[in-house]
């Protein structure tokens, strides 16, 4: 309970930067930053992380058009029970959902060295919608729980 | 992210891990690892007690390197990691391809063959 409460008291975030290394850097250090005024347990803290390691670094490797890096946009939104990460970008339009989890490896020469970054944002997320908007951009929206019985409860300081 | 290599002797090389195996902690020591350890076949173990945080960029990296190992007849093992890091090597399976050991003296041993 204590925990949900401190999520309660928790403001919404919002970070905007360049899809490259660079901007990558400055907006997970950014994220930290907001994340150590939540005070979370060690393990959402941990997804909140991998999510958004793997969201934006896909959106960095990927999602440049005719060479022009994206405008990336993130907005972490506490909730009663989870964290709401939304990743707003202008780049190639990519929808995640349908992706499938690569092949479990029998060796070592037969593993794949791709598909794992999806794969962990699935396990780490409670929901994972898209929608790609009528500005053409991404929007991709992850749900992270802070319990293991996480619920759709509203988000923000009304929540 | 830094990275220390230390020879412990009869061609097994052990590597420490400190920092954060996030895509900017992976470009900063993916590079100097391998140089460290593929191109002599060097049988490897990576204590990774002081590492916090590994994405995927991190498992890509090691199944690179231990494959790379392994072509030469070397080997690859892990060994220390803390529990949410053990949880994205089994997640991904690594840990099905790689030896992942609890502490240095077990890592050794299967280092060592």
């Amino acid at each position: 309970m204590a925990d949900r409460s401190r999520a309660m008291q928790a403001q919404r975030a919002e970070i905007r930067f360049p899809g490259t290394h660079e901007g990558f850097a400055q907006g997970f250090a950014r994220l930290r930053s907001a994340l150590d005024a939540e005070r979370l347990e060690a393990a959402p803290r941990y997804n909140v992380e991998l999510v958004f390691e793997e969201i934006v670094a896909n959106i960095v490797s990927h999602g440049a058009v005719n060479g022009r890096e994206p405008d990336v946009r993130v907005t972490l939104e506490p909730c009663s029970d989870s964290i709401v990460l939304t990743f707003d970008d202008d780049g190639v339009p990519f929808d995640p959902r349908g992706r499938s989890d690569p092949v479990h490896p029998r060796s070592l020469e037969e593993a794949k060295v791709g598909g794992f970054g999806l794969m962990l944002v699935r396990r780490a997320a409670s929901t994972l919608d898209y929608l790609r908007t009528a500005e053409g951009r991404n929007r991709l929206t992850v749900r992270v729980a802070l319990s293991s019985a996480p619920s759709n409860a509203p988000c923000g300081r009304t929540g | 992210m830094q990275m220390q290599v230390k020879d412990a002797g009869e061609g097994l090389l052990e590597v420490l891990l400190v920092g954060r195996l996030d895509t900017p902690g992976v470009d900063r020591i993916e590079t100097q690892l391998t140089a460290h350890l593929v191109p002599r076949g060097a049988r490897a173990i990576i204590d990774l007690s002081q590492v916090t945080f590994i994405g995927s960029g991190g498992i890509r990296m090691f199944i690179t390197i231990a494959r790379a190992l392994g072509r030469k007849g070397a080997k690859l093992v892990l060994y220390g990691a803390q529990p949410l890091v053990g949880q994205v090597f089994e997640t991904t399976s690594l840990n099905d391809i790689v030896p992942v050991r609890l502490d240095a003296t077990a890592a050794a041993a299967v280092a060592r063959g």
